[in-house]
């Protein structure tokens, strides 16, 4: 059997990250990757070592080594047991996956347990429910704006391989038929251009931008509503906690702070904080680009107070953005009228904060989905676009390739874009062949 | 009442394979048609074989069936199709002789000792016991713990010409009345499925001048792997089209189609629409294309390949005229549409055998196919099981990564069929393994395991492994790069390397082939064309192949995993409920059936996994 990985730890705040790989092939991946002065690897010891996480970049790491059959799956097992936060416990599981593991399925550990006979069905039954929830969930997909469009996407792509084969399949089937023949230039083409599609998904791998770069939210408000304490207050004592997991010299017009282990990254603070009076001179380009670049926009009203000139003319400018009103000032008596997907909020006395840091969240991430199957979930989808990528170079390799050939690796293709949706039996080509040609006897 | 191991219903192409098999096995068996005229019949078209259905007769060839065989014996001209595509999607197809191949197949099932060969209709089959007693419509009934129906398309079977039905079986034959009922009251769901076939004309009304002769090819094997002897070209067939007129002629008419206008209820298969609705499907094609195909060389009659339509006789006339070259011609028998009764076969095990009733198979057009060569394959696995199942012993199911036989009855089992199903080579996930010239090397031995393939096959194969096994050894030796070898390599366009190669490697390269080693350097004198194909197919595609035996692999452990007759689905917390009543109608024999099941899920199979693997504890 595969040897499989997974992030066993809920991801967010806390100290250490546990990543578990389970499989024959466990110890001698764990090896490729973490050294240690350890002369020797012993069951059930902890051992102090470094883990390569980057070329070059190494983290201090505890890893474990449980020797089949005694082990939670009754497989070898190992644990990496690491600093806690998002990023690293991705990379970890990147490196796993890039060394020769596969991601877990939903159960997957202990649906071994179980088959390796170290768990009785009574406890496996109470996973069973886990699999087919995590499963469903993960079709239908994790994040919201992102996913939908990917979905779209592997649709798409699907849908013109299915005709490239009808094509091709029609000749393979009835060869006898008046039909001009598909010539090698057109697969080519069209898979290029599948090839093109995947590579900018890959390169912008938005989903993954989420969890790398956090969510980007802007400030927006009149003067003096108080956007300034809104900032704080949600900067609040998180603050503290906020690194820098990219390592990059901290942007001055960026804050960020840690929430359900995803980053919510603030947008041009700076320009809050320097133009709290003057949006309208100073701030206004700068509140312009923020606006651009935000995922999501907090727009602050003062509730005790109708709305304004000002309001109208940033509601037109923040159109067709994902907008949460904040109705702060909450203290004194509501004059404004009740607004779409509001939240009354007060900074001075922090009510309601946290549940604007949940919606910001929501927003962007499915409910009920942590960070820790968001990771996943992404994760997976970048090694099929790789991995279908590898197949088109393949095809796009071998010129001197025979039809059947082509045709079975595009079928491999197909199937293996279908990973992404969930959608990986075609039964459509032959539906497809006859649709579009006309055949018979 | 006379009693027999075994009897067969039906002496098409399923049922003489089956009766042969079983024969063969060592049971008594008593085969019965409705007219022993109609024996091995080609009702439609005079060709056998074809893509994909060229690889289901080279495997039936294999596993010690006669289709191969007589196809050989009586064909007219033989063609590789998809030459050039790739091995994985090259068919043979015959032109075959009907008269010939009908006369042949009955001269072999009579001189069978264990085979008794009768006319007689059968209108009832009943339970006694494990007994089945079956009627025939002069009252004779025979007993026999095993049966397989191969009806083919005589079920209250109805011819449609224009305004006219008649309840007739094809070509004018009987059908068979009151079976169908029988069947119903065993419990059996039927349902109503269509096809046609063109009209026939005489060869001397034809101008062929206006026409495209195809001839076979020259030097080509045939479908058996006991055929020693290179099929001649015997007849030609011609290709012509259909005009603007035909349009015409068809759209004026269209009220007049029985298919079109309603009447006909039965699902006709996508794959083999009648010429009416070919012109409305595809409405802007200026013409289709027609093949003039020879029936037999003891016979004028020629059939119309493209040109299968259920209108008035009167209007067929006056389509037949409007095609190119066929001005004058002359019909001497009507297309015609027919309806007939089948059985749903998501009913049968991956066996063929009924799972309500224990020893009573299926096979053929009775079960939703189409075509001789899918007929014929199930037709040979029924009778081996019911051999088996004669026998007490386990019965044979071939995998998907088996053949293409395994594929044909693993669709129809387990997801069913709503129109007549053909075989295509795009049905086949490995396709690149079930290859038609390697048919023998999958199923050879399968077949003498159950006692089909007889001492002669066996040896001629062994001795063709053995041959294999010789040039492999060869390919692998090294050898000091010469000037000759240098040279080799240049005249092919390729470059040589440095300093010894072996012939395996020269083979990898693009444009070198085993024939082209061979007349370089003089290996492999004593070698046959055949057993150089398949060595020259296995280097080549060496990676390939290997990709798709990881699949099969990676497939098999779920098909390894059996689930239990008696399995009770709906105990199962945590299936979906779809899933449940899917699982529970289908009965899948093993997990692997039971993910290609449509609406069962991945997660779904995941559940039922430890289940299964918690019963076998």
């Amino acid at each position: 059997m595969n040897s499989i990985v997974s992030i066993s730890t809920p991801l967010g705040k806390g100290a250490i990250s546990i990543v578990r790989m389970s499989g024959k092939d466990s110890l001698k991946i764990a090896l490729k990757i973490f050294h240690t002065k350890s002369k020797e690897i012993k069951p059930r010891y902890m051992c102090f070592g470094k883990l390569e996480v980057e070329k070059e970049v190494f983290e201090e790491c505890l890893m474990v080594y449980f020797k089949a059959p005694y082990s939670y799956t009754g497989e070898d097992i190992v644990e990496f047991q690491i600093h806690g936060g998002v990023l690293l416990a991705q990379k970890v599981l990147e490196r796993c996956l890039s060394n020769g593991c596969r991601l877990a399925e939903a159960g997957e550990f202990s649906k071994r347990a179980f088959l390796n006979g170290k768990i009785t069905l009574d406890k496996a039954e109470a996973i069973i429910g886990e699999i087919n929830a995590e499963s469903e969930a993960e079709l239908n997909s994790s994040l919201k704006i992102t996913n939908g469009k990917l979905a779209q996407k592997v649709e798409e792509e699907q849908r013109k391989l299915t005709e490239l084969l009808a094509e091709i399949e029609v000749s393979f089937d009835y060869p006898e038929m008046d039909y001009e023949e598909i010539v090698k230039k057109k697969i080519f083409d069209s898979l290029e251009e599948i090839k093109a599609e995947n590579d900018r998904i890959i390169a912008s791998s938005e989903s993954s931008l989420y969890l790398r770069n956090g969510i980007n939210v802007a400030i927006i408000g009149k003067a003096n509503v108080g956007k300034s304490s809104v900032l704080n207050a949600l900067l609040g004592e998180d603050r503290a906690i906020v690194t820098d997991i990219e390592g990059t010299t901290r942007d001055s017009l960026k804050e960020s702070f840690l929430h359900k282990g995803v980053k919510i990254n603030l947008i041009d603070t700076a320009g809050i904080r320097q133009t709290e009076d003057v949006v309208e001179k100073l701030g206004i380009e700068r509140s312009l680009d923020s606006i651009e670049r935000a995922d999501i926009v907090l727009f602050v009203h003062d509730g005790s107070d109708g709305e304004s000139e000002a309001d109208r003319h940033l509601n037109r400018i923040v159109q067709g953005k994902n907008i949460i009103n904040l109705i702060n000032k909450t203290d004194k008596p509501r004059v404004l009228k009740k607004l779409k997907n509001e939240i009354e909020i007060s900074a001075l006395t922090q009510k309601n904060i946290d549940k604007v840091k949940d919606k910001i969240v929501d927003e962007v991430i499915d409910k009920g989905i942590d960070a820790n199957a968001l990771i996943l979930s992404n994760e997976r989808q970048l090694a099929i676009l790789k991995k279908c990528d590898e197949i088109i170079n393949e095809i796009l390799q071998a010129e001197e390739m025979s039809g059947d050939v082509i045709s079975m690796l595009i079928k491999n293709l197909w199937k293996e874009l279908g990973k992404i949706t969930g959608n990986t039996e075609n039964e459509d080509i032959i539906t497809m062949i006859f649709s579009k040609f006309c055949l018979g006897k | 009442m006379e009693e027999f191991d075994a009897i067969v219903i039906g002496a098409g192409h399923a049922g003489c394979e089956a009766g042969l098999a079983l024969a063969r096995m060592g049971h008594k068996i008593l085969l019965l048609t409705i007219s022993l005229d109609a024996v091995a019949f080609l009702a439609c078209n005079p060709s056998i074989g074809g893509t994909a259905k060229g690889q289901l007769v080279s495997e039936i060839d294999a596993l010690g069936g006669e289709m191969g065989i007589i196809a050989d014996r009586t064909a007219l001209q033989m063609r590789m199709l998809n030459r050039g595509k790739g091995p994985a999607v090259q068919s043979l197809r015959a032109q075959a002789d009907k008269n010939a191949y009908h006369t042949e197949m009955k001269k072999v099932l009579e001189s069978e000792k264990n085979l008794y060969l009768r006319q007689g209709e059968v209108v009832d089959i009943s339970l006694d016991g494990d007994r089945k007693i079956v009627t025939t419509s002069v009252g004779l009934k025979y007993k026999a713990r095993a049966v397989v129906l191969a009806t083919g398309v005589y079920l209250e079977s109805e011819i449609i010409i224009g305004k006219t039905r008649e309840k007739t079986g094809p070509n004018g034959f009987k059908n068979s009345h009151g079976l169908s009922e029988s069947l119903k009251r065993l419990g059996l769901e039927l349902l109503r499925f269509k096809t046609g076939t063109p009209v026939r004309l005489h060869r001397r009304s034809v101008d062929f001048s206006k026409m495209e002769e195809q001839k076979g090819d020259e030097q080509i094997g045939g479908f058996s792997y006991m055929t020693k002897a290179k099929i001649a070209n015997k007849a030609s067939c011609y290709l012509t089209y259909t005009t603007q007129k035909t349009h015409n002629i068809i759209r004026n008419n269209l009220d007049k189609a029985p298919a079109i206008s309603g009447e006909i209820v039965g699902v006709g298969p996508r794959y083999c629409p009648s010429i009416e609705t070919k012109i409305i499907r595809f409405a802007d094609k200026e013409r289709h294309q027609l093949f003039l195909e020879p029936e037999a060389l003891d016979t004028e009659e020629m059939y119309l390949q493209g040109f299968s339509t259920s209108m008035p006789a009167d209007i067929q006339k006056e389509m037949v005229e409007s095609v190119i070259g066929l001005g004058k011609a002359e019909i001497m028998r009507d297309a015609y549409a027919i309806e007939y009764d089948c059985i749903n076969p998501t009913e049968l095990n991956p066996t063929l055998e009924l799972k309500k009733i224990k020893g009573l198979f299926f096979a053929g057009q009775i079960n939703g196919t189409s075509g001789y060569e899918e007929a014929g394959a199930q037709g040979i696995v029924a009778g081996i099981n019911a051999g088996l199942y004669l026998s007490g012993k386990e019965m044979l199911i071939l995998k998907r990564s088996d053949a293409y036989i395994g594929v044909l009855i693993d669709d129809i089992v387990t997801k069913g069929t709503n129109e007549p199903y053909r075989m295509m080579t795009s049905r086949a996930e490995y396709r690149l393994l079930l290859r038609q010239d390697n048919a023998d090397l999958r199923l050879t031995e399968i077949g003498r395991a159950v006692g089909l393939v007889d001492d002669e096959r066996y040896r001629v194969f062994l001795e063709k492994k053995k041959k294999m096994a010789e040039i492999e050894e060869i390919l692998n030796k090294k050898v000091k790069i010469s000037e000759k070898i240098v040279n080799f390599y240049k005249k092919h366009h390729e470059s040589a390397p440095k300093e010894s190669v072996k012939y395996r490697d020269m083979l990898k390269r693009v444009n070198i082939d085993i024939f082209d080693i061979k007349e370089e350097f003089g290996e492999f004198d004593d070698c046959d064309y055949d057993v150089l194909e398949k060595v020259n197919i296995n280097v080549k595609y060496e990676g390939y192949l290997k990709q798709q035996e990881e699949d099969i692999e990676k497939a098999l452990l779920n098909e390894k995993v059996k689930i239990p007759d008696d399995f009770d689905y709906s105990t199962i917390k945590g299936l979906r409920q779809e899933a449940k009543e899917k699982l529970a109608k289908i009965r899948p024999v093993n997990l692997g059936q039971a993910s290609r099941i449509s609406g069962v899920s991945p997660a779904d199979v995941s559940v039922l996994s430890i289940y299964v693997k918690k019963a076998k504890r």
